[in-house]
């Protein structure tokens, strides 16, 4: 019987001039998300993999000189752009795809879109998955806010209620309907992205991007699901059509629109993160005092550098102070970036009321534009400029060391260059990001079952009111 | 087939039906005659479940109406002072669409037609769209429906209201018709001419009681105007 009513709210609604227009409107911010997405990919990986090539080219043809100078020099590496970046950018914008590889000191990611775009950024991305996170719900509170109100108003719920129909066949017949208008709407885009997406992909990864594809849609669609029931619980309850238009909206502005930029707020009021001064300083200070501890230990010498350290052991010395470094350097950005996580994990229960923020999470992590695949690069980056530092280092105390006062008049050619191995960065599986997200799909599986419950319960009650 | 015993009904401290019994037997047409507010629409409501009685049964075919909602719908047909279908559907469309429900099948197209015809609405208006219908076709698609579904019974709340006298005149017969055909018919109208035309039966209703009872053959018009007036004016 469900299938009967489902058949009937369709035909209703595909002749309501709001679905044509709303949807048509959702379909084409779809198509053009999509395309502008497309675009900026193609373009940012073809200039990524030349600036990566250029830049190894150049440190392998850099010539003779010191091994310290090249290091320093160093090298940039770049983050790979996720295949779905596409559909969700993430903090991709906002976080920037290139680090400089240099002595000393553990770089951050620079090149941030976010730095060079207009103040009408602040707004939001025009992404897909934005569109589907904000736009679509609104779509399915447009098109749904009266399935039921208009009913009891018109007084058709009272025919269908006189033929007995049970009030859950009318409950999952509406939602069918509803969720079927979406599913034409997006369906056909979908596919064709996810097909386009993953044929352009070399086999090896396809499997992967499949998997998260499918994962998305699981997602989204107890998000869209969310909505479609409460929409619908809604407007059961609600004495009017006017008064369900209304309370919708309400939450449709409170949940999408306000509850992200304070669930933000909130949880960095829970997890603070320091301010860049006061990071940079306490940085600095870790540094420098592992330093003074190490060239004690190894040198006798009370601060770094001191004259009395000799040159002939100024590459061990070199060694040694990156080495120290390491420890104060990986505890820093470690309690930032776990900070990080755990405003991002505070965030996710705010998904209880907001299921955009899960969804949110959910979403980057398997595009693999979240923060967790962000410092996944990161620490990739840092890995190799430490076995460039250890490459240089290595080499000066087997060369330069041995020259004793003559030790700056080494230089090093093409062989020690071409030891340092280009840079690979894999992204992470999808299992890693499900182990990072599983508890924003568990919530939004939680969110879908309480609108599922709420609407049954708004259909169990007496509907002739 | 449509019982009621001694059912009352309160909405607060106002009773709406008060210690009303009333049993209407197959092929029986049953018109309850009384002023707004009487309690007409609240004993079709019951009958439909869209109320409960605050004591009392209602039983139709012998089964309780609060127990076995959806069986005792499934014998019943309900035809509203305004029928209300959906404006963007044809008639035809609403048809198929509530004899689905009904009957739980699809009809084919000429199946509809018959039925279409059967309950007087020009075939040539079956396919348009329903927001186009006058209060009378839209009460044939009703019809149409009650038809469809074969019921036992037929409850109908004020159906010739709004009708001009001819399509009000041609209602009256096909529900002879189709009590002749066995099917138990409730009514509730205001129209004695209607009352007198059609019922077997008629009752009186007043503040919730039903005050009067009486076989329509045994009245002629103006008594039945008269007694009317009278129960009114007590």
């Amino acid at each position: 019987m469900f299938a009967i009513i489902a058949a009937k709210d369709l035909r209703v609604l595909t002749r309501d001039g709001r679905l044509l227009w709303a949807g048509g409107l959702v379909v084409i911010l779809m198509l053009v998300a999509l395309a502008a997405g497309w675009n900026r990919q193609v373009q940012l990986n073809s200039e990524r993999s030349a600036g990566q090539a250029l830049d190894y080219d150049a440190w392998l043809h850099q010539g003779y000189r010191h091994p310290h100078d090249a290091a320093e020099q160093g090298m940039h590496v770049f983050k790979p752009e996720p295949s779905l970046a596409v559909f969700d950018p993430g903090i991709g914008p906002f976080v920037g795809s290139t680090v400089w590889l240099q002595a000393h000191r553990q770089s951050e990611v620079k090149f941030r879109p976010a730095q060079d775009a207009t103040g009408l950024q602040r707004f939001g991305e025009l992404s897909p998955a934005w569109l589907l996170q904000v736009l679509l719900p609104l779509l399915i509170i447009v098109i749904g806010f009266n399935s039921v109100s208009d009913e009891r108003e018109r007084g058709t719920l009272r025919q269908l209620l006189s033929l007995g129909a049970p009030a859950r066949s009318l409950l999952y017949g509406k939602a069918a309907a509803l969720a079927s208008c979406v599913g034409i709407l997006i369906a056909p885009v979908g596919l064709a992205f996810a097909v386009l997406i993953v044929a352009r992909l070399p086999a090896g990864e396809r499997v992967d991007v499949v998997y998260r594809i499918a994962w998305l849609a699981a997602g989204y669609g107890l998000y869209l699901g969310f909505f479609v029931f409460l929409t619908l619980a809604v407007s059961a309850l609600a004495r009017s059509s006017r008064t369900s238009l209304v309370l919708l909206l309400g939450f449709w502005v409170a949940a999408t629109l306000i509850a992200p930029r304070t669930a933000s707020e909130a949880t960095n009021l829970l997890h603070p993160t320091p301010s860049r001064l006061d990071f940079d300083n306490q940085l600095a200070h870790d540094v420098a005092d592992a330093g003074r501890k190490a060239w004690s230990t190894h040198f006798g010498a009370r601060t770094p550098w001191d004259p009395s350290v000799p040159l002939s052991k100024w590459g061990a010395a070199l060694k040694v102070d990156d080495e120290a470094g390491y420890g104060a350097l990986d505890e820093n950005f470690g309690r930032l970036w776990d900070t990080f996580e755990r405003q991002q994990r505070a965030q996710e229960w705010v998904g209880l009321v907001a299921p955009v923020v899960a969804l949110r999470g959910f979403s980057m992590g398997l595009a693999g534009t979240d923060f967790s695949q962000h410092r996944d690069f990161s620490t990739a980056a840092e890995a190799q400029r430490r076995k460039i530092q250890n490459i240089v280092s290595e080499d000066l105390i087997e060369h330069a060391d041995r020259l004793g006062n003559a030790h700056f008049t080494y230089k090093a050619g093409p062989e020690l260059w071409a030891t340092v191995p280009q840079f690979k960065y894999e992204l992470p599986s999808v299992s890693f990001a499900l182990a990072h997200h599983w508890a924003s799909l568990a919530l939004l599986a939680v969110m879908f079952c309480l609108s599922v419950a709420l609407a049954q319960f708004a259909l169990s009650r007496p509907l002739m009111r | 087939m449509l019982d009621a015993i001694e059912v009352t009904k309160q909405f607060g401290a106002k009773s709406a039906l008060d210690n009303i019994s009333l049993s209407v037997l197959p092929g029986e047409i049953y018109c309850l005659l009384g002023a707004n507010g009487a309690g007409k629409t609240t004993l079709v409501n019951l009958f439909l479940n869209f109320l409960q009685p605050t004591s009392g049964s209602l039983q139709i075919g012998k089964l309780d109406v609060v127990r076995h909602p959806l069986e005792t719908k499934r014998l019943l047909a309900y035809i509203p002072e305004q029928v209300t279908l959906y404006g963007v559907l044809s008639g035809l469309e609403n048809l198929a669409f509530f004899s689905s429900l009904a009957i739980g099948e699809h009809l084919p197209r000429q199946r509809l037609l018959e039925l279409l015809e059967a309950a007087g609405l020009p075939r040539q208006a079956a396919d348009d769209r329903v927001a186009t219908y006058s209060k009378g076709m839209r009460q044939k698609v009703g019809i149409a429906i009650a038809l469809a579904k074969n019921a036992k019974a037929l409850l109908l709340d004020e159906p010739t209201s709004g009708l001009d006298p001819s399509a009000a005149n041609e209602f009256s017969e096909l529900l002879v018709r189709t009590s002749n055909d066995g099917v138990t018919v409730l009514t509730t109208t205001h129209d004695l001419f209607h009352a007198k035309q059609t019922g077997t039966r008629i009752g009186i209703m007043k503040q919730g009681r039903l005050v009067e009872e009486l076989r329509s053959e045994e009245v002629s018009h103006a008594d039945l105007e008269a007694l009317y007036l009278k129960h009114m004016k007590s």
